[in-house]
């Protein structure tokens, strides 16, 4: 019995005051059970590099490796929307089929459509929640916009829209770009 | 069917009681006893304060922050590996590489498959180097005069001294650097000298094929590249070449020497391998016949060969009597089989030598082969551009004219001569000599402790270069991460030379590439410049064989032995001493990790009264070396082999004071190889860490191990498997029928991995040990803990020796992992359901159910489960943690953990395949293993699909399951090894 106290007494002061006793200290743990574990990981914070990150940037000038197959991966017009003159690109570097624009418009979903709308109209969730004025993509300056153009301001941002390179791969920011002119093709229809 | 008798160990064949003992217990003595004080730590856990896991000795939560990019990089997704092709460099030779990048930081290592020089596989040293990047010992910083101090102060030093040889052109500058092949090297070591013009350049390395390059010289009058095409050879002869793993083109060899004898049926052809050699080495291993002889009387045996070929009609020209076999020490009727085997395979054959034997066999050897009409076909030789080779008499002179005082000021890209120059230059003396000493060194190495300068150099994996590789192709140094402390590459230091300007190694390269026709982006993508290989030469070789400078030694004095010096498998010429994975990798042939030893054969050390593990004296020259002797079986009589690179004393925390320094041996006069020393015991003993009686299959008894051996291992000859195509269904366990204790799982649909490993390909060269401890996290344990048979390496590779003990005629390697059984014993017996069957048939570690009670690797028939006897990751030192794999978990102590078949991998390939909405197919990911094979013995894959490489491996006829008998199914078939001996050398010994 007295075993028993001793054990209740080490328990109480080991995990207890678990409520009511504010800590500024992290929780106890009491199996470790690998959930930490010497590796760098994404996104974790580490004590090596001076921006106390584990994520390096990769060097400039670098190319890794690519399923792109090597017309499309070394051509700046497929990459980056600009062509050797510097300027954007009137149209779209990839053939465009059912399956490219079928492609954009669930992307379009994904990335475009909070704000601009699933009609493309710039009256999102976020127009509407928030106010914030959104471009209409059936707009006359973007209907006469080159395709590039399109593919930089996603790339890039404009405004108050952020670049979203980081998060949509290049040829699915194409497949974007021929979703909107899709879109605009069906308005101009209606 | 001969009934051969294989045996593990000299140990087991004396059948002494405490190897009986040892037998049968699971682990051996001692393993699961506490170690005494701190020493069981004394690799990696004793090191630095632990940064990551500081929070976890209070038993709380670590506080671990989300830290994203801030401009992130479109080409990342956190989580996901890119893969960057890069090449590294190695002395003349480089390695074109895929390096697996974790957001930024680089991983994984694998060969280049576009690139000529590894086709995709790799060697124990590439994969790792990428130890050798994140080693917490790397300088972080200059040093002057013992101070720490700044890149800004070296520019300013060199500043001053720069003005002084402006002043007297050069005259009292001497650089030396390591051996390259690259243009941009090459350039800038032109412009240097364009500056000081009077400057002196010596380039050298200890162990260089500078002897190769010297005797093509004297054939040819060129300095041409030796290029094999073994894969087109049907007859290879090796002079003590270990041409299949220490070579620095051993993977492109492994490579094509296995095509040469992959085996599909019993009517495909098979090249035949003779060697002969001093040491027992992995080529000896895979030779069809073998016979042992000193180094020493190697140019003999080229001459005698030279001669007998000649007698068989061979148009060649003698200078001198040819000696004979008896002279030599060889079996005639063997050198007859081998010359007639030769020369009824002119123009697909070749003859390949040892980088270790003088110039003159070289010759010998390059005029045979011009002389068989293998040369351009089996061998060619390359045009040797934008390269340095090592050369030892300009190192000599170098050394003399540091003694004369024209040296003022000293520059050393790389290398470590101070440990590993020849004895009797004394270079460390010399060096004390010079004004300014400056060290470009990755570490703060021997060199380093004893320079003005020393300056941190950048890894290969962090900085810009290029490459010419194997026959001249061009290939790109693509850097994975920054430089992690501010380094600089050997590049950038020579434009600073050159023009007393900081340039960065991007823009250096970029500058010679302004003159190549390529598309930069594809070169930087594919890692090399497609079709840059150069055109073979067609040089002259006259068709005379000069045997009188192909002398025997003098005959040796009672009690003298040859001393052999080779360069070590493990570190190199001392280079990877503080790599753990390598210190811990075991020898193919002795398996002795952590340590270097005095290689002997039986009836040597018979005849000395020395046995294993025996503390020896061996001296050489009026110079000693103490250290641990080993008998190995199949070593040549009458010499000593002694590893290379060991008895580092400034390498870092875990290469210190690992072996005996052999360097202490070396004289500049005979480097490799030279009689007179002599052996003798000290009557200490040292107890070597060896893994060849660890792990011991099973524990019936020797008598019937031996028996079952040989249903273990299975091999034959060629006209044996052709005689009988199902000749290893012979070596079957008789066995009732085999009958489950319950109902069974039936695996009959999606994805069935399963494993094929062909013993006729395994070369032993441990590269598939090494690419599963860096893919698997797997720890290094140390010495004390290798001795006490707690080492963690996943595939173990068991060597077998078969025949006499003196003159055992085979070395046969099988590497056993987890087989991965369908009935699994492991499973039955687990408390806690910790191991278990998935679908697909992988026989899973749940590493967080695991509560330690180790019965299933009791319960393991094959021995392959290892358990965590510590912690040995806890204190893992920064940044040594970024070579583990995020996408594996790190094991901590009291975890039992094994072959996953790389589950990760096959996770990767699932979820890749479903995004990109296919099917996953055949060869859409490969093993660890698998990947780095430079033989491509390894196939894995769905064993469910009839059209998958493993189903055919599988239903060759050669395949059988280990211990099959026992009803648990293994998932993984092993291909017995086939030799293909020559019929007359058999006839005529029988």
């Amino acid at each position: 019995m007295k075993r028993m106290l001793w054990l209740a007494a080490l328990l109480l002061a080991t995990v207890g005051c678990v409520r009511g006793c504010p800590s500024s200290r992290p929780p106890i743990h009491v199996n470790p059970n690998m959930d930490f574990q010497p590796k760098y990981k994404a996104q974790q914070s580490s004590g090596f590099f001076y921006d106390g990150g584990t994520m390096r940037v990769p060097v400039e000038g670098t190319v890794p490796r690519s399923t792109l197959s090597p017309d499309l991966r070394t051509s700046p017009e497929f990459t980056t929307g600009i062509d050797f003159w510097g300027s954007q690109v009137e149209t779209h570097p990839l053939p465009v089929d059912e399956a490219l624009i079928a492609r954009g418009k669930e992307r379009f979903g994904i990335y475009c459509a909070p704000c601009h709308d699933p009609n493309g109209t710039g009256q999102g969730i976020l127009f509407e929640k928030g106010g914030i004025p959104t471009t209409s993509l059936l707009d006359e300056k973007v209907r006469d916009a080159t395709d590039g153009h399109i593919f930089n301001v996603i790339t890039h941002g404009q405004g108050l829209m952020p670049g979203y390179g980081y998060p949509i791969p290049v040829e699915d920011r194409w497949a974007i770009v021929s979703y909107v002119r899709e879109l605009q093709a069906e308005q101009w229809w209606e | 069917m001969s009934s051969r008798t294989y045996w593990r160990s000299l140990r087991q064949l004396s059948d002494r009681p405490a190897y009986r003992e040892a037998t049968a217990r699971e682990f051996p003595e001692g393993a699961s006893e506490l170690p005494q004080g701190v020493s069981r730590r004394d690799v990696l856990t004793l090191l630095g304060a632990s940064l990551s896991l500081a929070g976890l000795t209070a038993c709380r939560r670590p506080v671990d922050k989300i830290v994203p990019y801030v401009n992130a990089p479109e080409e990342i997704v956190p989580g996901i590996p890119l893969n960057y092709a890069t090449t590294m460099p190695f002395g003349t030779s480089a390695y074109g590489l895929v390096v697996e990048s974790h957001e930024g930081r680089p991983g994984k290592i694998e060969g280049n498959p576009l690139h000529p020089s590894t086709r995709g596989a790799s060697s124990a040293w590439i994969q790792s180097t990428i130890y050798g990047l994140f080693d917490p010992d790397r300088s972080r910083f200059p040093v002057h005069a013992g101070e720490r101090d700044t890149w800004e102060g070296f520019l300013a030093a060199w500043g001053e001294l720069a003005a002084i040889h402006d002043d007297d052109l050069g005259e009292g500058l001497a650089i030396l650097s390591e051996p390259f092949s690259s243009p941009t090297m090459r350039r800038l070591k032109d412009l240097v000298q364009e500056r000081f013009p009077w400057s002196y350049w010596v380039t050298y390395e200890p162990t260089g094929d500078e002897n190769v390059y010297e005797g093509i010289r004297l054939a040819t009058g060129a300095e041409l590249q030796p290029v094999l095409h073994l894969e087109r050879a049907r007859r290879i002869l090796s002079i003590d070449s270990d041409f299949l793993v220490n070579d620095p083109e051993a993977v492109r060899h492994g490579l094509a020497f296995a095509e040469g004898r992959r085996l599909t049926s019993p009517d495909d052809p098979m090249n035949r391998l003779y060697v002969v050699e001093s040491g027992f080495t992995p080529t000896g291993a895979a030779a069809d016949h073998r016979s042992a002889l000193p180094s020493g009387r190697m140019a003999g045996f080229t001459a005698a060969l030279a001669g007998e070929l000649a007698a068989r009609g061979l148009p060649l020209e003698l200078a001198g009597a040819a000696p004979s076999a008896d002279e030599v020490g060889i079996d005639a009727a063997w050198l007859g089989a081998l010359a007639a085997d030769l020369l009824a395979h002119r123009g697909a054959g070749v003859i390949v030598a040892g980088s270790h034997l003088p110039p003159a066999v070289h010759s010998a050897v390059a005029t045979l082969n011009a002389a068989l009409r293998n040369v351009g076909t089996t061998i060619t030789f390359h045009e040797l551009r934008d390269a340095a080779i090592s050369n030892r008499s300009s190192f000599g002179e170098l050394v003399e004219a540091i003694g004369n005082g024209t040296v003022k000021t000293l520059m050393m890209l790389g290398g470590n001569p101070v440990y590993d120059a020849p004895v009797d230059l004394d270079f460390a003396a010399a060096l004390a000599g010079v004004e300014t000493s400056i060290h470009l060194s990755d570490q703060v190495n021997e060199t380093s402790q004893a320079v003005t300068w020393h300056l941190p150099r950048a890894h290969y994996l962090e900085s810009w270069g290029d490459a010419r590789a194997v026959g001249g192709a061009l290939s790109v140094i693509q850097p994975l991460i920054a430089p992690l402390f501010g380094a600089r590459s050997d590049i950038e230091l020579l434009a600073l030379m050159a023009t007393s300007e900081e340039r960065s190694g991007r823009e250096l390269v970029g500058e010679t590439w302004d003159g190549i026709d390529a598309s930069w982006n594809d070169v930087l993508h594919d890692g090399v410049l497609a079709g840059s290989t150069l055109p073979p030469a067609t040089p002259e070789i006259a068709p005379s064989v000069s045997t009188s400078e192909l002398t025997l030694p003098a005959k040796a004095a009672d009690g003298e032995l040859e001393l052999r010096l080779t360069p070590s498998l493990a570190v190199h010429d001392g280079r990877f001493a503080n790599v753990g994975w390598l210190q811990e990798l075991p020898d193919p042939a002795t398996k002795i990790t952590w340590d270097n030893a005095a290689l002997i054969s039986p009836a040597t050390a018979q005849g000395l009264g020395i046995s294993s593990g025996d503390v020896v004296r061996l001296s050489y020259r009026d110079r000693v070396l103490e250290l641990p002797a080993s008998v190995l079986p199949g070593h040549a009589d009458g010499a000593v082999t002694v590893a290379l690179g060991y008895g580092r004393t400034a390498a870092g925390r875990v290469g210190n004071d690992v072996g005996a320094n052999a360097y202490l041996l070396r004289h500049s006069e005979a480097p490799y190889f030279d009689g007179g020393a002599r052996l003798e015991r000290t009557g200490a003993t040292h107890r070597l860490a060896t893994t060849q009686d660890h792990w011991v299959v099973d524990e019936l008894g020797i008598e019937e191990r031996q028996r079952r051996v040989g249903s273990l291992v299975r091999s034959g000859t060629l006209e044996e498997y052709r005689a009988d195509p199902e000749f290893v269904t012979r070596h079957d366990t008789p066995h009732p029928p085999l009958k489950s204790l319950w109902s069974e799982h039936t695996y009959d649909e999606g994805f069935q991995w399963g494993m094929s490993i062909d013993l006729s390909a395994c070369i032993g060269c441990n590269a598939c040990t090494v690419a599963c401890q860096s893919e698997n996290n797997i720890p290094v344990v140390g010495r004390e803990q290798v001795q006490n048979g707690r080492e963690m390496q996943w595939i173990r590779i068991d060597r077998y020796f078969a025949g006499s003990v003196d003159a055992p005629d085979e070395m046969v390697f099988q590497p056993v992992t987890c087989m991965h059984c369908e009935n699994a014993p492991c499973e039955q017996v687990c408390p806690v359901a910790a191991t278990v069957h998935d679908s697909e048939g992988l026989n899973t570690m749940v590493y967080n159910r695991c509560i330690g009670t180790r019965y299933c690797s009791n319960n393991c028939p094959y021995k392959v489960r290892r358990f965590n006897f510590f912690n040995y990751t806890k204190d893992t030192p920064a940044p040594l943690g970024m070579t583990y794999n995020p996408d594996v978990t790190v094991r901590s102590r009291g975890v039992m953990e094994k072959c996953t078949f790389c589950t990760q991998r096959i996770n990767r390939a699932k979820v890749d395949a479903k995004l990109a909405g296919r099917e996953l197919a055949d060869g859409d990911f490969q093993t660890a293993c698998q990947q780095a094979c430079p033989t491509r013995a390894i196939e894995f894959g769905n064993v469910l699909d009839t059209g998958s490489k493993v189903s055919a491996a599988q239903g060759q006829d050669r395949a059988y399951r280990m211990l099959e008998e026992l009803n648990n199914r293994p998932r993984t078939s092993y291909l017995a090894r086939i030799r293909n001996r020559n019929p007359v050398i058999d006839e005529g010994r029988s």
